[in-house]
């Protein structure tokens, strides 16, 4: 008889009694062994990062890094079970793209009629809806306030605020926070769509700017504008972007 | 319904008067007229109250034609009519009397009537229109009652959906996350999961019963916020601290139910929960002089991603001070370098609980 192939498991919750129980009720499956268990959404992506894992029961509820940011940054790569206690929106999210999710408090019944479905999903090789999850999810927030990116196991928090401008590169997009550039996996009509349209306007097909850091705006000798920004540096303008900029200015 | 026709006291007082202006009557158009005494009051005291009767028809007349919703040409001419058709009709009927009286032998009656036809029609005519007026008046009296009335019924259910709404604050997320810590409890440490049974059941109780009240002791919305703050700490672990300092004026000082559980409520999930490392929450409250302050601090993640309806809570509670002590701006949140702090100043009243 062929045993099952043993599933190696993240926990993440904030809740040191969650994961207790997590713990609890997981040994209950010989077919499981938890690899490592994360306090919080930091942790959650190193540990996802090092040690590859076949699934993560993720809890929503946390500080700095959410469920929602954790899943963000790992993006497609690890299947998910999400854990929350009453949240309508992620409720609403996981029954939409029809995901796995566990409401707390939950027993041993639940959690192994979720177990079973996610194995079947990793047998199946279906891919988790991560963007669409996530977006969905954030519909409730305001406007963007900080952006995450992901440096292999380190997660950089970067408020908006310090951003001088996006600069689209093809599937990324490059963030200027001063003499710094980052990278993120994200096109630049998303972020667009996230951030404060006061706040950001997209200047040309290819900028993103934040409109705090604008000096002044020259028109070149042919009939194209540059905005030049406090700290000297030259950004093109396009027609539609001018127009947009006369809007807010 | 007819406001004296259906009220045989009422009718009583009505009938008591017209004999009084049938008196009344009697002393201006009777006697010295070519009468006595006697014949003028057996004259017009009963063609008053006759006439107390015939007039009870301004009544519908004014119930048709009410002043606040009718032209005044309508009205004015509605009560014309009216006064004409009644007056015409006791007039009349003083003709028959007279002539009844005169039968009888009282013969100096038709003396009263004879010569003072067109007065009696005048007389007439200005009586209907004073009882006119005094429906009128009742009616505008009626109306200003029942808009009391509806006006106490308001406050009366603005007050009750107010309570329901407080009862309703009990964070939801709050209950479900308890009760998953007592269902972790329930395996490694059976004692403390009774325990915080225990302390959840008094919260809630406890919240419940507060909130029906109209004011509560201090003291009372502190012990409240230390079982909530209890309960949180089973959850939270050594994130989450507590530093309380109230002073005893201040305790017994006496303030509207659930004023201070949803600033903890929001120090606790939206500053605490927030932090990796948590924090600690300082809970102070002084009396002095004709003031009561209440502060709450705590650390917070400045950099948050803050959902929708936060804020909520702050707007909620400043509504709330300002139904409940007049327009005064008693709640002042502040957030500066990841440390949030709320103060909430409103008059110190002390006194019997009520």
């Amino acid at each position: 008889m062929m045993t099952e192939d043993l599933l190696r498991v993240i926990v993440v919750d904030d809740e040191a009694l969650a994961r207790t129980l997590l713990r609890e009720l997981l040994g209950a499956h010989a077919d499981i062994e938890i690899i490592a268990e994360c306090g919080n959404g930091f942790e959650a992506v190193k540990a996802v990062t090092e040690k590859k894992p076949d699934l993560i029961l993720l809890d929503i509820q946390m500080p700095k890094l959410d469920g929602f940011d954790v899943l963000e940054l790992i993006g497609t790569d690890v299947p998910v079970i999400f854990v929350t206690a009453y949240d309508q929106y992620a409720i609403k999210a996981f029954q939409v793209h029809a995901v796995d999710y566990l409401l707390k408090p939950f027993g041993a019944e639940r959690l192994a009629d979720a177990l079973a479905r996610a194995r079947a999903r990793i047998g199946a090789r279906e891919p988790l809806p991560a963007k669409a999850l996530v977006s969905e999810a954030r519909a409730a927030r305001s406007p963007l306030e900080r952006i995450l990116i992901r440096d292999k196991a380190d997660v950089h928090v970067i408020p908006v605020a310090k951003i001088d401008y996006f600069e689209s590169q093809d599937d990324y997009v490059s963030l200027k926070v001063g003499d710094k550039t980052l990278l993120k996996e994200q096109t630049l009509s998303e972020l667009e769509q996230l951030l404060d349209p006061g706040r950001f306007v997209r200047i040309h097909r290819r900028y993103l700017l934040n409109v705090a850091r604008l000096a002044k705006i020259e028109q070149s000798v042919t009939d194209s504008r540059v905005a030049v920004l406090q700290d000297g540096t030259e950004i093109p303008i396009s027609r539609s972007g001018y127009a947009k900029l006369r809007e807010i200015l | 319904m007819h406001p004296i026709l259906g009220s045989a006291r009422r009718l009583a007082f009505y009938l008591l008067a017209w004999v009084l202006i049938g008196l009344l009557l009697s002393a201006g158009l009777g006697f010295g007229r070519g009468g006595d005494w006697v014949t003028a009051v057996l004259f017009f005291v009963p063609l008053g109250v006759v006439y107390a009767l015939i007039t009870q028809s301004a009544w519908y007349v004014c119930r048709i034609f009410p002043l606040v919703r009718s032209r005044g040409w309508h009205v004015a001419s509605a009560q014309i009519l009216a006064a004409v058709f009644a007056s015409g009709i006791w007039v009349a009927a003083a003709g028959a009397w007279a002539r009844t009286l005169a039968a009888m032998g009282v013969d100096a009656a038709g003396s009263m009537y004879d010569p003072q036809r067109p007065l009696l029609f005048v007389v007439g005519a200005l009586l209907f229109w004073l009882v006119s007026v005094f429906f009128y008046l009742l009616i505008a009296f009626d109306a200003s009652k029942d808009a009391e009335r509806a006006n106490v019924e308001l406050t009366l259910l603005a007050r009750e959906a107010e309570l329901k709404a407080l009862r309703a604050q009990i964070d939801p997320h709050f209950i479900f996350n308890s009760l998953h810590s007592i269902s972790a409890l329930t395996a490694t440490d059976p004692p403390a999961a009774r325990r915080m049974c225990l302390l959840l059941a008094d919260f809630l109780r406890e919240t419940l019963r507060l909130g029906g009240n109209e004011q509560i002791p201090l003291a009372e919305e502190l012990a409240l916020a230390d079982r909530y703050l209890a309960i949180e700490q089973v959850r939270l672990g050594a994130r989450l601290n507590v530093a309380r300092d109230a002073d005893s004026s201040a305790a017994s000082c006496l303030v509207p139910p659930l004023l201070l559980q949803p600033l903890v409520e929001n120090a606790v999930t939206h500053g605490i929960a927030q932090l990796v490392e948590g924090g600690t929450i300082r809970v102070a409250a002084t009396c002095s002089g004709s003031t009561l302050t209440i502060t709450l601090e705590n650390p917070c993640d400045p950099d948050r991603a803050r959902t929708r309806g936060v804020g909520l809570g702050l707007e909620l509670l400043r509504k709330r001070l300002t139904n409940h002590f007049g327009a005064v701006d008693a709640v002042y949140a502040q957030e500066r370098e990841g440390h949030f702090r709320v103060e909430v100043r409103i008059p110190a009243v002390t006194g019997a609980h009520a």
